[in-house]
Protein backbone atom coordinates (compact mmCIF):
# COMPACT_ATOMS: atom_id res chain seq x y z
CA UNK A 1 0.00 0.00 0.00
CA UNK A 2 2.82 2.27 -0.20
CA UNK A 3 2.15 2.96 -3.44
CA UNK A 4 -1.21 4.64 -2.65
CA UNK A 5 0.44 6.94 -0.29
CA UNK A 6 2.94 8.98 -2.05
CA UNK A 7 5.25 11.35 -0.26
CA UNK A 8 4.32 14.98 -0.20
CA UNK A 9 6.66 16.14 -2.56
CA UNK A 10 5.00 14.21 -5.87
CA UNK A 11 1.34 14.23 -4.73
CA UNK A 12 -1.18 16.99 -4.43
CA UNK A 13 -4.49 16.94 -2.17
CA UNK A 14 -7.49 15.52 -3.60
CA UNK A 15 -9.91 18.25 -2.64
CA UNK A 16 -9.63 20.90 -3.29
CA UNK A 17 -6.87 20.70 -6.20
CA UNK A 18 -7.32 17.28 -8.14
CA UNK A 19 -11.06 17.89 -7.77
CA UNK A 20 -10.91 21.32 -9.47
CA UNK A 21 -8.89 20.39 -12.28
CA UNK A 22 -11.50 17.03 -12.82
CA UNK A 23 -14.08 19.88 -12.78
CA UNK A 24 -12.39 21.71 -15.29
CA UNK A 25 -12.60 18.11 -17.30
CA UNK A 26 -15.94 18.48 -16.53
CA UNK A 27 -16.57 22.16 -17.80
CA UNK A 28 -15.21 20.82 -21.12
CA UNK A 29 -17.42 18.19 -21.50
CA UNK A 30 -20.47 20.06 -20.54
CA UNK A 31 -18.87 22.33 -22.73
CA UNK A 32 -19.36 19.83 -25.65
CA UNK A 33 -22.67 18.11 -24.60
CA UNK A 34 -24.07 21.99 -24.54
CA UNK A 35 -22.82 22.08 -28.46
CA UNK A 36 -25.13 19.14 -28.91
CA UNK A 37 -27.60 20.57 -27.71
CA UNK A 38 -27.73 23.86 -29.64
CA UNK A 39 -26.89 21.55 -32.57
CA UNK A 40 -30.20 19.57 -31.81
CA UNK A 41 -31.94 22.80 -31.58
CA UNK A 42 -30.59 24.17 -35.17
CA UNK A 43 -31.11 20.68 -36.98
CA UNK A 44 -32.98 17.62 -34.95
CA UNK A 45 -31.79 14.06 -34.88
CA UNK A 46 -35.30 13.29 -37.28
CA UNK A 47 -36.01 9.86 -37.66
CA UNK A 48 -36.38 7.70 -40.70
CA UNK A 49 -39.35 5.60 -41.59
CA UNK A 50 -41.06 3.84 -39.20
CA UNK A 51 -40.35 0.27 -38.48
CA UNK A 52 -41.76 -1.97 -41.13
CA UNK A 53 -41.02 -6.01 -40.46
CA UNK A 54 -42.19 -6.61 -44.07
CA UNK A 55 -39.90 -4.10 -46.01
CA UNK A 56 -36.30 -4.82 -45.66
CA UNK A 57 -34.49 -1.55 -46.76
CA UNK A 58 -31.32 -1.95 -49.24
CA UNK A 59 -28.61 -1.55 -46.75
CA UNK A 60 -29.10 -3.02 -43.62
CA UNK A 61 -26.17 -1.88 -40.90
CA UNK A 62 -26.48 -2.42 -37.22
CA UNK A 63 -24.77 0.24 -35.11
CA UNK A 64 -21.04 1.37 -35.93
CA UNK A 65 -19.53 -0.32 -32.96
CA UNK A 66 -20.81 -3.57 -34.39
CA UNK A 67 -20.14 -2.63 -37.76
CA UNK A 68 -16.69 -4.35 -37.87
CA UNK A 69 -17.81 -7.03 -36.64
CA UNK A 70 -20.84 -7.22 -38.82
CA UNK A 71 -18.67 -6.65 -42.03
CA UNK A 72 -16.10 -9.78 -40.77
CA UNK A 73 -18.92 -11.69 -40.65
CA UNK A 74 -19.86 -11.57 -44.49
CA UNK A 75 -16.57 -12.69 -44.93
CA UNK A 76 -15.75 -15.67 -42.66
CA UNK A 77 -17.79 -18.39 -41.46
CA UNK A 78 -20.90 -17.64 -39.58
CA UNK A 79 -19.91 -20.08 -36.44
CA UNK A 80 -16.04 -18.92 -36.54
CA UNK A 81 -17.28 -15.34 -36.72
CA UNK A 82 -19.94 -15.37 -33.95
CA UNK A 83 -17.28 -17.39 -31.56
CA UNK A 84 -14.12 -15.19 -32.30
CA UNK A 85 -15.26 -11.97 -30.51
CA UNK A 86 -16.94 -14.09 -27.32
CA UNK A 87 -13.36 -15.75 -26.94
CA UNK A 88 -11.85 -12.24 -27.41
CA UNK A 89 -14.01 -10.93 -25.04
CA UNK A 90 -13.36 -13.38 -22.64
CA UNK A 91 -9.55 -13.62 -23.03
CA UNK A 92 -9.62 -9.58 -22.43
CA UNK A 93 -11.68 -10.08 -19.22
CA UNK A 94 -9.27 -12.92 -17.98
CA UNK A 95 -6.51 -10.93 -19.29
CA UNK A 96 -4.35 -9.84 -15.93
CA UNK A 97 -5.16 -13.08 -15.02
CA UNK A 98 -3.04 -14.51 -18.09
CA UNK A 99 -0.52 -11.95 -18.02
CA UNK A 100 1.40 -11.92 -14.25
CA UNK A 101 5.03 -10.72 -15.05
CA UNK A 102 6.14 -7.66 -13.07
CA UNK A 103 7.18 -5.19 -15.13
CA UNK A 104 10.37 -3.38 -14.65
CA UNK A 105 11.38 -1.92 -18.22
CA UNK A 106 9.30 -0.09 -20.80
CA UNK A 107 9.62 -2.91 -23.38
CA UNK A 108 6.07 -4.70 -22.60
CA UNK A 109 4.28 -1.35 -23.38
CA UNK A 110 5.68 -0.58 -26.37
CA UNK A 111 5.11 -3.93 -27.71
CA UNK A 112 1.04 -3.28 -26.00
CA UNK A 113 0.92 0.11 -27.68
CA UNK A 114 1.88 -1.47 -31.02
CA UNK A 115 -0.61 -4.31 -30.75
CA UNK A 116 -3.22 -1.75 -29.91
CA UNK A 117 -2.54 0.86 -32.65
CA UNK A 118 -2.86 -2.08 -35.39
CA UNK A 119 -5.66 -3.35 -33.93
CA UNK A 120 -7.43 -0.39 -33.65
CA UNK A 121 -6.23 0.42 -37.47
CA UNK A 122 -7.43 -2.75 -38.22
CA UNK A 123 -10.87 -2.05 -36.53
CA UNK A 124 -11.51 1.29 -37.94
CA UNK A 125 -10.25 0.44 -41.50
CA UNK A 126 -13.17 -2.50 -40.98
CA UNK A 127 -15.87 0.12 -39.54
CA UNK A 128 -15.08 2.50 -42.85
CA UNK A 129 -15.22 -1.01 -45.21
CA UNK A 130 -18.53 -1.70 -43.34
CA UNK A 131 -20.40 2.01 -43.73
CA UNK A 132 -18.92 2.55 -47.41
CA UNK A 133 -20.33 -0.92 -48.42
CA UNK B 1 -52.90 46.85 28.56
CA UNK B 2 -50.09 45.25 30.20
CA UNK B 3 -50.32 42.08 28.57
CA UNK B 4 -49.94 44.35 25.03
CA UNK B 5 -46.71 46.29 26.05
CA UNK B 6 -43.69 43.84 25.07
CA UNK B 7 -45.90 43.40 21.74
CA UNK B 8 -45.26 45.66 18.61
CA UNK B 9 -49.15 46.10 18.86
CA UNK B 10 -48.96 49.91 18.60
CA UNK B 11 -46.77 49.65 15.61
CA UNK B 12 -49.12 47.39 13.72
CA UNK B 13 -52.31 49.80 14.56
CA UNK B 14 -50.28 52.75 13.12
CA UNK B 15 -49.17 50.57 10.41
CA UNK B 16 -52.79 49.48 9.65
CA UNK B 17 -54.47 53.22 10.37
CA UNK B 18 -51.99 54.71 8.04
CA UNK B 19 -53.08 52.00 5.27
CA UNK B 20 -56.40 52.63 5.97
CA UNK B 21 -55.80 56.11 5.59
CA UNK B 22 -54.30 55.83 2.11
CA UNK B 23 -57.65 56.21 0.21
CA UNK B 24 -59.01 58.63 2.03
CA UNK B 25 -56.26 61.03 1.72
CA UNK B 26 -56.04 60.34 -2.27
CA UNK B 27 -60.12 60.49 -2.37
CA UNK B 28 -59.46 63.69 -0.46
CA UNK B 29 -56.71 65.36 -3.02
CA UNK B 30 -58.94 64.30 -5.77
CA UNK B 31 -61.67 66.39 -4.22
CA UNK B 32 -59.86 69.19 -3.91
CA UNK B 33 -57.72 69.73 -7.35
CA UNK B 34 -59.97 67.90 -9.48
CA UNK B 35 -63.85 68.08 -9.02
CA UNK B 36 -65.65 65.44 -10.89
CA UNK B 37 -67.53 66.90 -13.86
CA UNK B 38 -70.92 66.27 -12.97
CA UNK B 39 -72.17 63.52 -15.84
CA UNK B 40 -70.35 60.63 -13.68
CA UNK B 41 -67.51 59.80 -11.81
CA UNK B 42 -66.17 60.53 -7.85
CA UNK B 43 -67.61 57.42 -6.42
CA UNK B 44 -65.57 57.23 -3.82
CA UNK B 45 -66.11 61.18 -2.28
CA UNK B 46 -68.68 61.68 0.45
CA UNK B 47 -68.74 65.06 -1.07
CA UNK B 48 -69.32 63.73 -4.49
CA UNK B 49 -72.83 61.88 -3.60
CA UNK B 50 -74.39 65.50 -3.72
CA UNK B 51 -73.28 66.35 -6.96
CA UNK B 52 -73.94 63.43 -8.08
CA UNK B 53 -77.42 63.53 -6.87
CA UNK B 54 -77.43 66.88 -8.29
CA UNK B 55 -76.35 65.63 -11.34
CA UNK B 56 -79.21 62.93 -11.39
CA UNK B 57 -81.88 65.05 -11.08
CA UNK B 58 -80.39 67.53 -13.56
CA UNK B 59 -80.15 65.03 -16.44
CA UNK B 60 -81.73 61.43 -15.05
CA UNK B 61 -81.28 59.99 -18.13
CA UNK B 62 -77.47 59.81 -18.28
CA UNK B 63 -75.77 56.78 -17.08
CA UNK B 64 -72.47 57.22 -15.01
CA UNK B 65 -69.49 56.39 -16.87
CA UNK B 66 -66.94 54.62 -15.82
CA UNK B 67 -64.06 56.50 -14.62
CA UNK B 68 -61.75 57.68 -17.37
CA UNK B 69 -58.46 56.63 -16.78
CA UNK B 70 -55.64 58.98 -16.71
CA UNK B 71 -53.74 58.72 -20.07
CA UNK B 72 -50.40 60.02 -18.83
CA UNK B 73 -48.77 57.28 -16.65
CA UNK B 74 -45.71 59.37 -16.04
CA UNK B 75 -48.39 62.26 -14.87
CA UNK B 76 -49.71 59.87 -12.66
CA UNK B 77 -46.52 58.01 -11.07
CA UNK B 78 -45.19 61.58 -10.00
CA UNK B 79 -48.79 62.68 -8.45
CA UNK B 80 -47.93 65.85 -10.80
CA UNK B 81 -52.06 66.24 -10.94
CA UNK B 82 -53.18 65.50 -8.05
CA UNK B 83 -52.84 68.45 -6.06
CA UNK B 84 -50.88 68.84 -2.52
CA UNK B 85 -52.30 65.91 -0.59
CA UNK B 86 -51.44 62.69 -2.35
CA UNK B 87 -47.44 63.92 -2.63
CA UNK B 88 -48.03 64.92 1.11
CA UNK B 89 -49.37 61.66 2.11
CA UNK B 90 -46.57 59.43 0.01
CA UNK B 91 -43.57 61.88 1.13
CA UNK B 92 -44.94 61.13 5.12
CA UNK B 93 -45.62 56.94 4.47
CA UNK B 94 -42.10 57.23 2.50
CA UNK B 95 -40.26 59.14 5.66
CA UNK B 96 -42.04 56.78 7.93
CA UNK B 97 -40.22 53.82 6.35
CA UNK B 98 -37.39 55.93 5.89
CA UNK B 99 -36.97 56.69 9.68
CA UNK B 100 -37.57 53.01 10.13
CA UNK B 101 -34.77 52.19 8.36
CA UNK B 102 -32.26 54.01 9.98
CA UNK B 103 -33.70 53.17 13.42
CA UNK B 104 -33.12 49.76 12.28
CA UNK B 105 -29.56 50.39 11.19
CA UNK B 106 -29.18 51.62 14.31
CA UNK B 107 -29.86 49.12 16.20
CA UNK B 108 -28.20 46.79 13.88
CA UNK B 109 -25.08 48.61 14.78
CA UNK B 110 -25.19 48.42 18.21
CA UNK B 111 -26.14 44.60 18.06
CA UNK B 112 -23.04 43.96 15.98
CA UNK B 113 -20.53 46.00 18.02
CA UNK B 114 -21.73 43.48 21.09
CA UNK B 115 -21.79 40.91 19.18
CA UNK B 116 -20.63 37.02 19.34
CA UNK B 117 -17.81 35.46 16.74
CA UNK B 118 -19.88 35.47 13.74
CA UNK B 119 -20.30 31.27 13.06
CA UNK B 120 -21.42 30.74 8.74
CA UNK B 121 -24.63 29.11 8.29
CA UNK B 122 -22.86 26.35 6.38
CA UNK B 123 -20.31 25.94 8.81
CA UNK B 124 -23.11 25.79 11.52
CA UNK B 125 -24.84 23.04 9.42
CA UNK B 126 -22.23 21.37 9.15
CA UNK B 127 -21.42 21.23 13.21
CA UNK B 128 -25.22 20.17 13.56
CA UNK B 129 -24.23 17.01 11.34
CA UNK B 130 -20.88 16.14 12.43
CA UNK B 131 -22.62 16.03 16.72
CA UNK B 132 -24.76 13.69 15.48
CA UNK B 133 -23.11 11.51 12.81
CA UNK B 134 -19.16 11.89 13.36
CA UNK B 135 -19.07 12.65 9.21
CA UNK B 136 -15.67 15.27 9.40
CA UNK B 137 -12.97 12.75 10.12
CA UNK B 138 -14.10 10.12 7.52
CA UNK B 139 -14.64 12.97 4.89
CA UNK B 140 -11.49 14.76 5.73
CA UNK B 141 -9.92 11.54 5.14
CA UNK B 142 -11.24 11.36 1.87
CA UNK B 143 -10.91 15.19 0.88
CA UNK B 144 -7.14 14.72 1.78
CA UNK B 145 -6.40 11.83 0.10
CA UNK B 146 -2.88 12.26 -1.83
CA UNK B 147 -3.39 12.44 -5.89
CA UNK B 148 -0.05 11.62 -7.22
CA UNK B 149 1.08 14.38 -9.83
CA UNK B 150 1.49 11.81 -12.67
CA UNK B 151 -2.13 11.44 -12.38
CA UNK B 152 -3.22 14.88 -14.05
CA UNK B 153 -1.85 14.19 -17.38
CA UNK B 154 -4.57 13.83 -20.21
CA UNK B 155 -4.67 10.29 -20.37
CA UNK B 156 -5.71 9.93 -17.27
CA UNK B 157 -8.92 12.07 -17.13
CA UNK B 158 -10.70 9.47 -20.00
CA UNK B 159 -12.15 7.44 -17.08
CA UNK B 160 -13.94 10.24 -15.22
CA UNK B 161 -15.03 11.88 -18.64
CA UNK B 162 -17.10 8.43 -19.18
CA UNK B 163 -18.39 8.77 -15.77
CA UNK B 164 -19.43 12.20 -16.51
CA UNK B 165 -21.26 11.21 -20.06
CA UNK B 166 -23.14 8.65 -18.00
CA UNK B 167 -24.44 10.79 -15.64
CA UNK B 168 -25.27 13.16 -18.46
CA UNK B 169 -26.93 9.60 -20.05
CA UNK B 170 -28.93 9.21 -16.71
CA UNK B 171 -30.54 12.78 -16.76
CA UNK B 172 -31.14 13.15 -20.32
CA UNK B 173 -32.76 9.70 -20.49
CA UNK B 174 -35.04 10.37 -17.34
CA UNK B 175 -36.22 13.22 -19.42
CA UNK B 176 -36.79 11.66 -22.41
CA UNK B 177 -38.30 8.86 -20.44
CA UNK B 178 -41.23 11.34 -19.51
CA UNK B 179 -42.52 11.65 -22.85
CA UNK B 180 -41.39 8.25 -24.72
CA UNK B 181 -43.92 5.34 -24.86
CA UNK B 182 -42.61 1.81 -25.68
CA UNK B 183 -44.90 0.49 -27.95
CA UNK B 184 -44.54 -0.13 -31.61
CA UNK B 185 -47.76 2.27 -32.20
CA UNK B 186 -46.73 4.89 -30.29
CA UNK B 187 -42.75 4.88 -30.03
CA UNK B 188 -42.23 6.47 -33.20
CA UNK B 189 -44.98 9.18 -32.70
CA UNK B 190 -43.75 9.99 -29.23
CA UNK B 191 -40.00 10.65 -30.38
CA UNK B 192 -41.31 13.06 -33.37
CA UNK B 193 -43.44 14.76 -31.00
CA UNK B 194 -40.44 15.07 -28.34
CA UNK B 195 -38.69 16.37 -31.27
CA UNK B 196 -41.17 19.08 -32.31
CA UNK B 197 -43.57 19.82 -29.31
CA UNK B 198 -41.81 19.43 -26.06
CA UNK B 199 -39.27 22.82 -25.19
CA UNK B 200 -35.73 21.23 -25.87
CA UNK B 201 -36.92 18.18 -26.55
CA UNK B 202 -34.69 17.21 -30.02
CA UNK B 203 -31.79 19.54 -27.88
CA UNK B 204 -32.04 16.86 -25.22
CA UNK B 205 -32.52 13.65 -27.92
CA UNK B 206 -29.21 14.72 -29.58
CA UNK B 207 -27.40 15.20 -26.42
CA UNK B 208 -28.56 11.78 -25.47
CA UNK B 209 -27.42 10.40 -28.77
CA UNK B 210 -24.02 12.10 -28.96
CA UNK B 211 -22.98 11.72 -25.85
CA UNK B 212 -23.70 7.68 -25.65
CA UNK B 213 -21.55 7.45 -28.80
CA UNK B 214 -19.08 9.56 -26.89
CA UNK B 215 -19.26 7.44 -24.22
CA UNK B 216 -18.10 4.68 -25.84
CA UNK B 217 -15.30 5.98 -27.56
CA UNK B 218 -14.42 7.14 -24.02
CA UNK B 219 -14.30 4.08 -22.38
CA UNK B 220 -12.91 2.16 -24.83
CA UNK B 221 -9.92 5.02 -25.21
CA UNK B 222 -9.54 4.78 -20.70
CA UNK B 223 -9.27 0.74 -21.18
CA UNK B 224 -6.47 1.13 -23.57
CA UNK B 225 -5.28 3.08 -22.30
CA UNK B 226 -5.44 0.83 -19.25
CA UNK B 227 -4.12 -1.45 -21.25
CA UNK B 228 -1.33 -0.21 -23.04
CA UNK B 229 0.22 1.24 -19.61
CA UNK B 230 -0.12 -2.60 -18.12
CA UNK B 231 -2.44 -0.67 -15.14
CA UNK B 232 -4.15 -3.82 -14.79
CA UNK B 233 -1.61 -6.01 -13.17
CA UNK B 234 -1.72 -6.82 -9.83
CA UNK B 235 -3.46 -5.64 -7.57
CA UNK B 236 -5.88 -4.54 -9.72
CA UNK B 237 -7.10 -7.71 -11.51
CA UNK B 238 -10.24 -7.50 -10.70
CA UNK B 239 -10.69 -3.55 -11.00
CA UNK B 240 -9.84 -4.59 -14.84
CA UNK B 241 -13.01 -7.02 -14.69
CA UNK B 242 -15.40 -4.40 -13.42
CA UNK B 243 -13.86 -2.21 -16.29
CA UNK B 244 -14.42 -4.99 -19.34
CA UNK B 245 -18.01 -5.58 -17.88
CA UNK B 246 -18.87 -2.12 -17.75
CA UNK B 247 -17.43 -1.42 -21.81
CA UNK B 248 -19.89 -4.51 -22.38
CA UNK B 249 -22.40 -2.89 -20.45
CA UNK B 250 -22.45 0.22 -21.95
CA UNK B 251 -22.66 -1.88 -25.46
CA UNK B 252 -25.85 -3.21 -24.16
CA UNK B 253 -27.15 -0.29 -23.46
CA UNK B 254 -26.30 1.83 -27.23
CA UNK B 255 -27.50 -1.82 -28.55
CA UNK B 256 -30.98 -1.56 -26.71
CA UNK B 257 -31.16 2.18 -26.75
CA UNK B 258 -31.07 1.98 -30.83
CA UNK B 259 -34.21 0.52 -31.00
CA UNK B 260 -36.17 2.37 -29.24
CA UNK B 261 -37.19 5.25 -31.95
CA UNK B 262 -38.54 2.29 -33.80
CA UNK B 263 -37.69 3.44 -37.10
CA UNK B 264 -36.56 1.47 -40.35
CA UNK B 265 -32.99 1.80 -39.39
CA UNK B 266 -33.02 0.72 -35.91
CA UNK B 267 -35.64 -2.02 -36.61
CA UNK B 268 -33.36 -3.82 -39.21
CA UNK B 269 -29.82 -2.55 -37.58
CA UNK B 270 -31.58 -4.39 -34.27
CA UNK B 271 -32.55 -7.66 -36.63
CA UNK B 272 -28.89 -7.97 -37.82
CA UNK B 273 -27.45 -7.58 -34.49
CA UNK B 274 -29.14 -10.24 -32.99
CA UNK B 275 -28.83 -12.17 -35.75
CA UNK B 276 -24.84 -11.85 -35.09
CA UNK B 277 -25.83 -12.88 -31.34
CA UNK B 278 -27.63 -15.84 -32.75
CA UNK B 279 -25.15 -17.56 -34.86
CA UNK B 280 -22.92 -18.21 -31.93
CA UNK B 281 -22.99 -22.01 -31.70
CA UNK B 282 -24.42 -24.32 -28.76
CA UNK B 283 -26.10 -20.75 -27.36
CA UNK B 284 -26.90 -18.81 -29.89
CA UNK B 285 -30.70 -19.69 -30.38
CA UNK B 286 -30.75 -18.81 -26.46
CA UNK B 287 -29.44 -15.69 -26.87
CA UNK B 288 -31.92 -14.58 -29.77
CA UNK B 289 -34.89 -15.73 -28.58
CA UNK B 290 -33.93 -14.04 -25.42
CA UNK B 291 -33.52 -11.19 -26.63
CA UNK B 292 -36.29 -11.18 -29.10
CA UNK B 293 -38.30 -12.48 -26.94
CA UNK B 294 -39.52 -15.42 -29.92
CA UNK B 295 -38.11 -15.12 -33.49
CA UNK B 296 -38.92 -11.81 -35.21
CA UNK B 297 -37.97 -8.33 -33.17
CA UNK B 298 -42.03 -7.36 -32.33
CA UNK B 299 -43.73 -5.43 -29.43
CA UNK B 300 -42.46 -7.61 -26.65
CA UNK B 301 -38.60 -6.66 -28.27
CA UNK B 302 -39.09 -3.56 -27.71
CA UNK B 303 -40.87 -3.75 -24.50
CA UNK B 304 -37.84 -5.70 -23.37
CA UNK B 305 -35.06 -3.32 -24.73
CA UNK B 306 -37.20 -0.63 -22.73
CA UNK B 307 -36.94 -2.54 -19.39
CA UNK B 308 -33.41 -3.57 -20.34
CA UNK B 309 -32.49 0.08 -21.22
CA UNK B 310 -33.99 2.03 -18.47
CA UNK B 311 -33.66 -0.60 -15.51
CA UNK B 312 -31.78 -3.21 -15.69
CA UNK B 313 -28.61 -2.17 -17.56
CA UNK B 314 -28.46 1.39 -15.64
CA UNK B 315 -28.12 -0.89 -12.07
CA UNK B 316 -26.03 -3.09 -12.99
CA UNK B 317 -23.57 -0.45 -14.42
CA UNK B 318 -24.27 2.01 -11.37
CA UNK B 319 -23.29 -1.05 -9.04
CA UNK B 320 -20.06 -1.69 -10.85
CA UNK B 321 -19.33 1.67 -11.69
CA UNK B 322 -18.88 1.90 -7.83
CA UNK B 323 -17.43 -1.23 -7.14
CA UNK B 324 -14.63 -0.04 -9.76
CA UNK B 325 -14.32 3.61 -8.22
CA UNK B 326 -13.89 2.27 -4.51
CA UNK B 327 -10.94 -0.20 -5.86
CA UNK B 328 -9.31 3.04 -7.60
CA UNK B 329 -9.35 4.81 -4.18
CA UNK B 330 -8.38 1.54 -2.38
CA UNK B 331 -5.22 0.95 -4.44
CA UNK B 332 -4.63 4.56 -5.59
CA UNK B 333 -3.61 4.98 -9.57
CA UNK B 334 -1.10 2.78 -10.93
CA UNK B 335 2.11 4.11 -10.91
CA UNK B 336 3.41 4.49 -14.63
CA UNK B 337 6.72 2.67 -15.02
Amino acid sequence: MSESQPDHKDSIPFFPDHVSTEFKVVLGVLGVVLIFGILGLVAPLGLGDPADPLNTPLHVKPEWYFLALYQLLKYIPKTAGAVAPVIFVLVVAIWPFLDRKVETTKRNQRIRFIVVAVGMIALIAMTIWGEVS
Amino acid sequence: MDRFERRPVGLVLLLAALVALIPFVNALARASTAPPDPGGNGTSLAASGEILEQAAVESAAVVPQPEQQDPCLHCHIVGENKGIWTPLARWSLFSSMGLLFVFGMYRSASVWKNRTPWVPLTKRAGEWVDERYEVSEPLTKILKKPVPKYALRWFYCLGGITAFLFVTQAITGIMLAFYYKPTPEAAFVSIQYIESQVRFGASIRMIHHWAANLMILMCTAHMLRVFIMGAYKKPRELNWVSGVLLLLLTLVFGFTGYLLPWDQRAFWATTVGSEIAGSIPVIGELALIFLRVGWDVSAQTLSRFYALHVIAVPIFTIVFMGAHFIMVRRQGIARPL
